[in-house]
């Protein structure tokens, strides 16, 4: 219980930091994973005993991903009329995406659980875990370099895209959604409900587009 | 809480119709699609769960800590995780700066907006 607890509480202050300083560098997910992971650390208990007391929360994250359908659904009309811009941006970029972690691991000679690992990268957590049977990679790594790869999204992502002028709330959101995921799209539903909606139908065809390439590319 | 049952079930039943179907897409999503289809069709009623579907969202950010913190495990992989966050780093502002700008330019316009 006493993980449980920290977790909230570290959340809880990470959103009012987040009120406090209003930076977009400051992001509830990333102060409560920095907080959790040096309890952690300094306590010595390992992940799993965390991951056991902490269940609560991830139980709630399959249902939470389907609610995403409710706010799609309050904003069909918009997407229907917008749905061809939306499909080819999302491709576009997740195959930018998938190709750079495939491609610039291998430059780098990184280790090959590392190259097979990244590969995934762009794909919600789920979806890397499940192709890791593909891609050989090892289960949890691939699922730990998702996770991370769109918590660092969430953080970067709203200010690069305002650097280089992509102002639109649909692009916007469709852009997090597409390589970040999951977290990028908890980050794109604090800039509004359509940031949002766009950023879940990045995050969708994500999985889509991620899964067919992987499976047809390990074949 | 007939909302979070009916988004619950959804999930469940997204999952198992990915183990059926042997597709690697994550249950959930499909239990998403699922229930995107059903509000179409009129068998679910947008009213049944907006509530509860509103709830959780707003703690979404949340709900992904348990899975961040797994990095832990991974430590040992020390200079490593320099070069694993640079990739992913790259990988990221390119996807979404394309996304971005393919979106913003092909976006039809909207009074509203």
């Amino acid at each position: 219980m006493i993980w449980l607890a920290l977790t909230i509480t570290a959340f809880v202050l990470g959103l009012w930091a987040q009120t406090r300083w209003r930076s977009p560098l400051i992001n509830p997910t990333l102060i409560a994973t920095l907080i959790v992971a040096l309890a952690l650390l300094l306590s010595r208990t390992p992940y799993p005993e965390y991951t056991a007391q902490a269940r609560p929360l991830s139980l709630l994250l399959s249902p939470a991903v389907v609610a995403l359908a409710v706010p799609l659904y309050r904003q069909r009309a918009l997407l229907t009329r917008q749905g061809p811009a939306l499909i080819v941006g999302s491709l576009a970029g997740t195959l930018t995406a998938v190709g750079l972690d495939t491609w610039l691991p291998r430059m780098l000679h990184l280790s090959t659980e590392a190259q097979r690992a990244l590969i995934t990268a762009p794909a919600t957590s789920g979806v890397a875990v499940v192709l890791a049977e593909y891609t050989g990679a090892p289960p949890t790594l691939a699922a730990t370099l998702a996770v991370l790869s769109g918590l660092i999204g969430a953080v970067v992502l709203p200010p690069f895209l305002t650097f280089i002028g992509v102002r639109r709330p649909l692009a916007r959101g469709l852009a997090m959604g597409s390589v970040a995921h999951g977290i990028g799209t908890a980050r794109a539903r604090e800039e509004g409900e359509q940031v949002g909606v766009a950023s879940s139908i990045g995050m969708g065809l994500a999985a889509l587009l991620i899964s067919v390439l992987v499976a047809l590319l390990s074949r | 809480m007939l909302g979070l049952g009916l988004l619950m079930g959804f999930a469940a039943l997204g999952e198992g119709l990915a183990r059926l179907l042997r597709v690697p897409v994550p249950g959930p999503v499909l239990g998403l699609l699922l229930l995107w289809l059903a509000l179409g069709l009129g068998v679910v009623r947008l009213s049944w769960l907006e509530g509860a579907a509103d709830h959780l969202l707003g703690v979404l950010g949340l709900l992904f800590v348990p899975a961040t913190v797994g990095f832990t495990d991974y430590l040992s992989a020390g200079a490593a995780w320099g070069l694993w966050l640079l990739v992913m780093l790259t990988g990221l502002l390119a996807g979404a700066g394309v996304t971005g700008l393919i979106a913003a330019r092909w976006l039809k316009s909207e009074q509203q907006a």
